[in-house]
């Protein structure tokens, strides 16, 4: 591994994960989505397991698995007037402990706490190129479907009777944030990535006056949420993906603070 | 504008197997402005959205232009509660009320520009829609639904929580649209003693208590009718 490898690298990815989490994320946040988010960020892990097991990229794996997730808590929520969250937070640890079970029972070597945490010292190029896949996903989606997804964001039920295809439409969605969710992995892991989803969506969210600005802005501040996460990590001795995890809370705190006596 | 109407044929709904509407007959004529009143929970909401298709009837059936509605979904458009429209996403009016061609990728009787203009939010255009207050807000809701192209317009309870000078503002474009050929269908828990701007009243509770003028209407129901605010002071 050349120097460049060993900090520009892990510096890229961050920057980059830092950018496309919270474009996602804005979607998920003012669709009110962010619950099959965390899902699906969790989701993830048996698909990884299984298809480490079976010799395939796990990416794959998890982005199916994230996905059948979503599905199966779909499913059960039909019919369920109240108690949808439980529904969602029930499969949610289902997947997660089914994937800790499959680690031993298939007899992998993995490294369970890099998944859950991330681990950027020592993510190598395929890391990154799944982040750009992923990143090329999430802006044919912006680029074709932009208004029938503000229409789904601001008017779930119009945009249905309008004849949208809103099932497709929330499927391919879901698939896109499987696929941004699982790249990431690398960077912050599955636990962690919900909180570079949505802190940087959240300062600037009232005061934009379209999506499209609200993804510039949380864009910009994920990018800066990242680059103080890892650049802090370095001198402290620190792995950057909790880092970044608590400096996506402190964002939250920083105005609460400013507007105490 | 015009045509052939909105029909429903012997229609009934249950939810739960309790059932909420039970065999109601009605037709929309063209270019017509018909008050649906009722008390909350007479089954008003469940009737508009079977008749815009977006439920099915367990009985009976909706035609639009002879077929099912369900295959002409687009020439009948709903303009939903203020409850059901997300107002804290962030969206300027002009950009909302755009929305209304994303269907069909066509306009209804005018375009954007032409709406805001007809419901008075020119001026009002680059605000977010949550800086608008509950009568603007509505005005932007009945934009938006007429910049799609369609023959009938069913409006949900288009006067809940709105000031008197907005409610008399929306009643002047409905007055206003129908005039020009369109249908529409407006609803309402209220029932005052001032329907007489509209062409029509149907009573509603589960089944089609009344139908017809507002005057045949107060004549029929008289004593039972409160002075309520059906889109007037």
């Amino acid at each position: 591994m050349t120097e460049l490898d060993l900090w520009l690298l892990p510096l890229l990815m961050a920057l980059l994960v830092g950018v496309l989490c919270p474009v996602t994320g804005t979607l998920l946040v003012t669709q009110r989505r962010v619950l099959q988010a965390n899902l699906i960020s969790h989701a993830v892990l048996p698909g990884v397991a299984v298809a480490v097991a079976l010799g395939v990229d796990p990416a794959i794996g998890g982005v199916l698995s994230g996905l059948l997730g979503s599905l199966l808590a779909e499913r059960l929520q039909r019919g369920q007037s109240a108690g949808q969250e439980a529904v969602i937070n029930t499969v949610l640890a289902g997947f997660l402990g089914l994937g800790v079970l499959l680690i031993p029972l298939l007899n992998l070597r993995l490294d369970l706490e890099g998944l859950l945490f991330g681990d950027l010292l020592i993510v190598d190029w395929s890391d990154l190129t799944r982040v750009l896949v992923a990143a090329a996903a999430m802006a044919l989606l912006l680029l074709t479907r932009y208004r029938q997804l503000v229409f789904l964001g601001v008017d779930p039920e119009g945009a249905q009777a309008s004849g949208l295809p809103v099932r497709s439409l929330q499927l391919l969605q879901a698939l896109v944030t499987s696929m941004v969710i699982v790249s990431a992995m690398a960077a912050v892991g599955v636990i962690l990535v919900i909180g570079l989803l949505c802190a940087p969506v959240l300062p600037g969210l009232r005061r934009v006056g379209s999506l499209r600005a609200a993804m510039v802005q949380s864009a910009c501040v994920g990018l800066a949420v990242s680059a103080i996460g890892f650049l802090l990590a370095v001198p402290l001795n620190l792995p950057p993906g909790p880092l970044i995890g608590v400096v996506c809370m402190a964002l939250l705190c920083l105005p609460k603070l400013k507007l105490a006596p | 504008m015009g045509g052939a109407p909105l029909v429903a044929d012997s229609v009934s709904a249950a939810f739960d197997n309790r059932v909420v509407l039970q065999e109601v007959s009605l037709t929309l004529q063209p270019g017509t402005l018909t008050a649906l009143v009722g008390a909350n929970g007479a089954g008003k909401s469940t009737l508009l959205h079977l008749l815009q298709g977006q439920l099915s009837p367990t009985g009976g059936q909706v035609l639009c232009d002879g077929v099912p509605v369900q295959m002409c979904r687009d020439q009948v458009v709903l303009m939903p509660q203020r409850g059901r429209i997300d107002w804290s996403f962030p969206i300027t009016v002009r950009e909302f009320v755009d929305l209304g061609s994303v269907p069909s990728r066509s306009y209804g009787c005018c375009d954007r520009d032409a709406a805001l203009q007809r419901v008075g939010l020119t001026a009002l255009a680059g605000r977010r829609l949550d800086a608008l207050s509950g009568g603007q807000q509505q005005r932007a809701l009945l934009a938006r639904a007429i910049v799609q192209p369609s023959r009938v317009l069913l409006l949900d309870e288009p006067c809940a929580a709105i000031d008197p000078p907005s409610r008399a503002q929306l009643l002047r474009l409905m007055r206003q649209l129908a005039d020009a050929g369109q249908t529409l269908l407006v609803s309402s828990h209220d029932w005052g003693s001032a329907l007489d701007q509209y062409d029509r009243v149907i009573v509603l509770d589960g089944r089609v208590l009344a139908d017809g003028s507002p005057d045949q209407i107060r004549h029929r129901l008289g004593d039972q009718l409160d002075p309520g605010a059906h889109c007037h002071d």
